[in-house]
């Protein structure tokens, strides 16, 4: 996929504008394009649009006014099996299910290309739990595949989370206020997994972020976000300099 | 301050109105029911326990209705609500499923066990089928109102996946509901054991045909030990229920 008939293009938004209510933009006149393998850190104070414009591009919000396109494709005009190929998405609180085992949410990724019965039984083909089990190894916590989600810390939860996404086999994954709860050095440490993952797979990583330390060691480019609108010429942590992200740091 | 008072200051007035209206301040027939208590207790002490054979068989047959219903009602009422959640299906096929569940849910047990009694004759099978009824009314509204609250992030999360509904209702309502299905479950069985007691009243068998004759007949010493029986039975399904919840609910949250 070529934009404008040059640069390979994962993610493009143009002039996209959203509002909860009329004329209360959160999101105004968004245009971005993101080329495919890179990591892309997100980063703005609370309340500046951030979550809203990741859950545009993953195609689980339409935008009021603008488009979005996912290789080429628009990501909300796509039957959800079409658009879990491309885009795998994380949400803050990482939606794993707590009474399944951390094995068992991480074959959920594989969903989208199972329709037997069997399934729904909980037997899932050996080469899908196969690579399960392999996508929990690559994230560290293959010993606690049987846990129950709700047995496991943050951390583990964070990578569990990953592992599903890694299983569904998006060209595109975006990530929610990704490892914010965790403390920095094992927050540093689930990222460097994670890039390690998505360059295996050749995967194009967009997160939400707001520590501007994890965001610089991720992120090959960092966008900020304020009111609603990209920063132009973003420089290091300016974006955070208000009371409520310093509280948060 | 003084908008606080209304409402306490109304109610007390409604409940002092209804309680006069209810006979609650006629002194005199309340102290002729409370001797009359005094004599039906001192009527019905010691229990005669020479009549266990005849009440064991008859409770055994209202567990096991109580049982069956409970279950066949559990197997229906789990579609049902499933159709009644909103966040799968459309409004409309929502409403349906809902209207269903509180149309069956408006008739009350006694009422449904008189219908089967109708269509299927005395016997245990219209208790049955009475139970099962109820339990689809109460357990369908229930479930329904518990999927509705499933966290929006994992099915969004797990939606993203790819799954499709029924996948989503597998990997994700039912296990995120499994504490609070059991638990409702538990509770409809138990009180479907209370409820059905009373079933062979109208021909529905099981211990209300039991103790029906024993009411009848002012035979209360006969009566006491059937109300021990249900006692011990419903004793017993706290604990039981104590144990399988102890043994069987998971931990989460």
């Amino acid at each position: 996929m070529k934009a404008n008939g040059k640069e390979p293009v994962a993610v493009q938004a143009d002039q996209v504008w959203f509002s909860y209510r009329n004329h209360d933009w959160v999101l105004k006149n968004i245009s971005l394009s993101i080329p495919p393998g890179k990591h892309t850190v997100i980063m703005g104070p609370s309340g500046s649009g951030k979550t809203t414009l990741l859950r545009i591009l993953a195609g689980i919000t339409e935008p009021g006014k603008g488009h979005v396109a996912v290789f080429g494709q628009s990501t909300y005009e796509l039957e959800p099996r079409e658009l879990s190929s491309l885009v795998g998405y994380i949400p803050q609180q990482l939606g794993l299910v707590r009474n399944l085992t951390a094995l068992e949410n991480v074959l959920m990724g594989s969903l989208g290309r199972l329709f037997d019965a069997k399934t729904l039984l909980g037997l899932f083909p050996r080469a899908e739990s196969e690579r399960a089990r392999e996508a929990l190894d690559m994230m560290g916590i293959a010993h606690k595949a049987a846990e129950p989600v709700f047995c496991l810390s943050g951390g583990e939860r964070q990578r569990v989370a990953i592992a599903r996404t890694l299983l569904q086999h998006p060209r595109v994954v975006l990530a929610d206020e990704f490892a914010s709860d965790l403390d920095l050095a094992l927050a540093s440490e689930i990222l460097a997994r994670i890039r390690r993952a998505a360059e295996r797979e050749n995967i194009t990583f967009i997160m939400n972020m707001h520590r501007i330390g994890l965001a610089r060691q991720f992120g090959d480019e960092v966008l900020a976000l304020r009111d609603g609108e990209i920063v132009p010429g973003f420089i290091g942590n300016e974006i955070l300099e208000t009371p409520q992200a310093e509280a948060r740091q | 301050m003084r908008s606080k008072l209304v409402v306490p200051v109304t109610s007390a007035f409604f409940l002092l109105a209804a309680l006069a209206h209810l006979g609650f301040f006629d002194w005199q027939r309340l102290a002729r029911g409370f001797r009359n208590l005094g004599i039906l207790g001192s009527e019905m002490i010691p229990p005669d326990m020479g009549i266990l054979p005849t009440a064991g068989a008859a409770l055994w047959e209202t567990v096991e209705m109580s049982f069956a219903g409970t279950l066949l009602g559990f197997l229906a009422a789990l579609p049902l609500s499933i159709f009644g959640t909103r966040r799968l299906f459309s409004s409309w096929v929502a409403h349906i499923a809902r209207f269903v569940a509180a149309g069956i849910r408006t008739i009350p047990v006694l009422l449904w066990a008189i219908a089967f009694v109708i269509l299927f004759g005395l016997g245990p099978l219209a208790g049955t089928f009475g139970i099962a009824a109820y339990t689809v009314g109460y357990l369908a509204k229930i479930y329904a109102d518990l999927f509705e609250g499933t966290d929006p992030e994992i099915l969004e999360a797990v939606g993203s996946t790819g799954a499709s509904r029924l996948q989503l209702v597998r990997f994700v309502f039912l296990p995120e509901g499994a504490n609070a299905i059991l638990t409702q479950l538990l509770f409809m069985l138990e009180y479907n054991i209370r409820a059905s007691s009373i079933l062979g009243f109208v021909g529905a068998g099981g211990l209300g045909f039991v103790m029906q004759v024993y009411l009848q007949t002012l035979e209360y010493r006969r009566l006491a030990s059937v109300l021990l029986l249900i006692l011990v039975v419903v004793l017993a399904m706290d604990g039981l229920s104590a144990w399988v919840r102890k043994r069987f609910l998971l931990s989460a949250q």
